[in-house]
């Protein structure tokens, strides 16, 4: 469902080019659990953006469900972000002012659902989570790990193809992160292709698949 | 059932954004209210009638300019400010998958229902609060005020379009905003660390030398025609330099300090110098506005009020006898003196009354020369004037003074007004005559006091001395006759009407009639209406210094939450870091506030080469106008920043204290 082929992205700084990545491919199955881990600077983020069809490549070709991204507009890329990709941030990246509830409508809402459906896909996406008992609270009211299980609720409520996760864990204590860890493995195995970018190692091994990358290259590691 | 869902957006935008938007609102509908306030008095009849109404009108169109312009910056300042702090927001919806027009879509309706909301309650409160000023100002110029409702078409439409525009403005700035906004900047923003400024050792030392600059021009100009020219050199001058001192400078003076390894490196400087610095770069711009908002409201309350206090002594200066002729000729004297004890005898007392003649020239001084045209042609053809020149007699001087002064054939006694002349001779013709003496005041005439140019009034020894001034000169001696009387000002203003009455249909009179009562309403008048007008954009632009202050305490809360956090995870104590941070709020609170009253004592000595123009009587009065309203000034700042602190400390320390128990 994923093809990421020869993808490049270069960053000029000053005079220096930089490849954030280079001529890295990458394929992913659906219902696959995948983690790419890497130290800083290596080009994690870079490629959670292009997945995340938040960012272009400058070269390649990347193919989501088949269809290459960059014969998109903007505003399809917005679409398709809404309806294909679940996104859980290390900042979790809730709108304070919202409730947890609310949180979670809000991508719904954009993709038009019906308020009866919409109703009743957030009460399930939080059960899931385990947080339905707080939904009527605000981000602030939450600890941290809640509010992390808010934004993956967020995030498969609109039932996307693909759950994108940037260092979902980076923000919480092991006790939490099992919790995280957890719920992702669920994920899994009730049939979600789930794509995880971390740093940290034991995180790493969790997933079916780890892709290593480095300076702008990706290698697969087998476990 | 999408067209309800961008209606839901959009009022949630506003809803959820209360703490930003409600201040917004607030000032957007007191800016409406008081443009239509301003507009519709400047088109009101009513106040086109009163005495002095003409000029008040006039005053009131300028204003409303002012307002206008105003409004459009603010406003527009203001909206980009919103736009900012919601950027996370909109790209945060981005990335969630909401389309660019969409987004757009929403801002739209957010600006409509904040346009339609604003405008509503604008105009609502500005029809109310309009009479209220209405009679204000008729209380100020001395009329008498019609009660009733008035409501102002041309006054609403004016509003509407204007505001509609602005409107139309900010719509186009947020949709830019919002296009503007990549989905990628929101996730990068978090990995970025804040950077410490860097100086820019260039713009502090540009800003220092336009402020200085600016203060040595409204300190050297001598000259109240060439102050308004200058005066506007030195505003944009000392606006630029604020701004450069208070973005560049300060920082540029905080590295300097940093530099400073024995001042630096001890704990209570190394945090709030460091802090400072972050908190300069964020809110120097705001800091530079509020301090000429401040300014702004400070000369113009002190201009205006110094003007009502002195209106009295103004006038008396001006028209120093309660009924006057100047420049008028003996039969007129002689007539007016008859009429006006006919005139008395019916409930007043002529308590004094004088003539004299003088010989009146404009003139041209060259170092000690005065040059005019004269008879023969020679020195003549003065393109241009620079003063009048007054001759007296030495004769009608102690006679009017009570004095018993002498002088030689050559010699001459000396009064010049508004410049200095430090020569011991004066030259005009082909005479030369020594300055014997200098007098402090010249006879009561008060267009010595009114005229713009310098006067030089000069009491020479007797007739043949003005006689031969008058032979060369194409001028001829004119005379000035005054009279005291003793009844109030009704009885004084029906004397001077009804003599004006008789001297229309007197054939052989001459001149022109004044009377103090009547010019003292007109003037006040006037006076009044500055210093309404004064109040009244004061007033506005005090809610600007207000909003701004608002808005700088919320966004330093923010930021301060952060900082609040980390410095106590460093080890600082709770208490520590409590008064380093407020020992900074204080800093840059009343900096700007220390700065606009420095800007104030150094523009006061060009003000009051306008107030002379006006006839400010005396200078001391603006002293105390300007004094006094630096400390009323002050007592409001205190009293804002005591409010809008508790907003600042409500952000800070809820997320403290949360912290700490999780710790």
């Amino acid at each position: 469902m994923i093809d990421l082929i020869d993808i490049s992205r270069v960053y000029q700084i000053g005079a220096e080019k930089v490849y954030a990545l280079n001529k890295a491919s990458l394929h992913i199955d659906q219902g696959e659990f995948v983690s790419i881990i890497g130290p800083s600077g290596s080009g994690k983020s870079t490629l959670m953006n292009i997945i995340g069809c938040l960012d272009m490549a400058d070269s390649g070709t990347y193919l989501l469900d088949d269809t290459p991204i960059e014969d998109y507009t903007e505003n399809e890329l917005a679409a398709i972000r809404n309806q294909k990709i679940g996104f859980v941030f290390q900042s979790f990246n809730l709108i304070n002012k919202l409730t947890a509830e609310e949180n979670v409508e809000l991508p719904l809402i954009y993709q038009g659902v019906g308020k009866a459906e919409r109703r009743q896909r957030v009460q399930e996406a939080l059960e899931r989570v385990d947080l339905a008992q707080r939904a009527k609270h605000l981000p602030n009211e939450l600890s941290g790990g809640q509010q992390q299980r808010v934004a993956i609720a967020r995030a498969i409520a609109t039932r996307p193809s693909l759950i994108l996760g940037d260092e979902p864990t980076g923000n919480l204590d092991s006790k939490t992160t099992g919790e995280i860890m957890k719920i992702f493995h669920e994920l899994h195995q009730q049939g979600n292709t789930i794509v995880l970018i971390t740093h940290d190692d034991d995180i790493a091994r969790q997933a079916s698949r780890v892709v290593h990358i480095l300076d702008g290259k990706l290698s697969e590691v087998k476990i | 059932m999408r067209k309800r869902l961008y209606n839901r957006l959009a009022w949630d935008g506003i809803g959820k954004n209360w703490k930003l938007y409600f201040p917004y609102i607030l000032s957007c509908v007191l800016t409406i209210a008081m443009y239509y306030m301003i507009k519709s008095l400047a088109l009101n009849d009513g106040v086109q009638a009163m005495r002095g109404g003409d000029s008040v009108v006039l005053l009131l169109g300028l204003g409303s300019w002012v307002v206008m312009i105003f409004a459009v910056i603010f406003l527009f300042y203001t909206n980009s400010f919103l736009m900012k702090r919601r950027k996370k927001e909109f790209g945060l919806y981005n990335v969630l998958g909401m389309e660019k027009r969409h987004l757009c879509r929403v801002v739209f309706l957010e600006t409509m229902y904040i346009a339609l909301i604003s405008l509503g309650l604008g105009l609502l409160a500005g029809v109310a609060l309009g009479k209220l000023m209405f009679l204000l100002l008729t209380r100020a110029l001395g009329g008498e005020a019609t009660l009733g409702f008035h409501l102002s078409g041309e006054a609403i439409v004016s509003t509407l379009g204007l505001f509609a525009g602005i409107f139309f403005l900010i719509l186009l700035n947020s949709l830019r905003q919002v296009r503007k906004t990549a989905p990628i900047e929101l996730l990068k923003a978090e990995s970025y660390g804040e950077r410490e400024p860097k100086a820019k050792w260039l713009l502090a030392l540009l800003g220092a030398l336009c402020l200085e600059a600016g203060y040595v021009i409204s300190q050297a100009v001598d000259d109240p025609l060439g102050a308004m020219f200058w005066f506007f050199v030195a505003v944009v001058l000392v606006i630029i330099g604020t701004y450069l001192l208070f973005t560049a400078g300060s920082i540029a003076l905080l590295k300097l300090l940093q530099k400073n390894r024995r001042y630096y490196y001890k704990a209570r400087h190394f945090v709030s110098v460091s802090g400072m610095m972050y908190r300069m770069k964020q809110n120097a711009v705001g800091l530079a506005n509020i301090c000429i908002l401040a300014t702004m409201v400070l000369v113009m309350i002190s201009a205006t009020a110094s003007l009502v206090a002195g209106a009295e002594q103004a006038v008396r200066l001006r028209y120093p006898y309660d009924l006057a002729n100047d420049g008028t000729d003996e039969y007129t004297a002689a007539w007016l003196s008859q009429k006006t004890a006919e005139a008395a005898a019916q409930g007043a007392v002529v308590t004094e009354e004088v003539s004299y003649s003088y010989l009146a020239m404009y003139v041209l001084r060259q170092e000690d020369v005065l040059v005019t045209r004269a008879v023969d042609g020679s020195p003549g053809g003065v393109a241009y004037t620079e003063g009048i020149a007054y001759f007296i007699t030495l004769e009608d001087y102690n006679r009017l003074t009570g004095e018993s002064r002498t002088l030689a054939e050559d010699e001459i006694l000396l009064y010049v007004s508004k410049v200095d002349y430090d020569q011991d001779t004066l030259t005009i013709f082909d005479r030369t005559y020594t300055v014997a003496d200098r007098v402090d005041s010249f006879l009561g005439n008060g267009k010595v006091m009114a005229y713009i140019y310098p006067s030089y009034c000069v009491v020479v020894r007797d007739e043949a001395q003005l006689s031969y001034l008058e032979e060369n000169s194409i001028y001829d001696l004119a005379m000035f006759w005054g009279a005291n009387l003793d009844a109030d000002d009704e009885t004084k203003i029906q004397i001077y009407q009804a003599l004006r009455q008789a001297a229309s249909e007197e054939e052989g009179y001459f001149g022109s009639l004044e009377c103090q009562a009547w010019e003292r309403d007109e003037l006040v008048s006037i006076y009044n209406g500055f210093f309404f007008l004064g109040v009244f954009l004061s007033v506005l632009f005090m809610i600007a210094a207000i909003l701004v202050i608002y808005y700088k305490q919320i966004s330093e809360g923010y930021e301060d939450r952060r900082r609040f956090e980390i410095m106590q995870q460093v080890g600082m104590s709770r208490l520590e870091v409590k008064r380093a941070i407020r020992s900074q709020v204080l800093t840059v609170f009343f900096l700007p506030l220390a700065m606009a009253g420095v800007h104030e004592l150094f523009a006061m000595s060009i003000i009051l080469q306008f107030m002379d123009v006006l006839m400010l009587a005396s200078h001391s009065i603006y002293y105390i106008t300007a004094a006094v309203s630096f400390a009323l000034f002050a007592g409001v700042y205190a009293m804002v920043y005591a409010l809008t602190a508790r907003t600042y400390y409500r952000i800070v320390s809820p997320n403290a204290a949360v912290n700490n128990i999780a710790a």
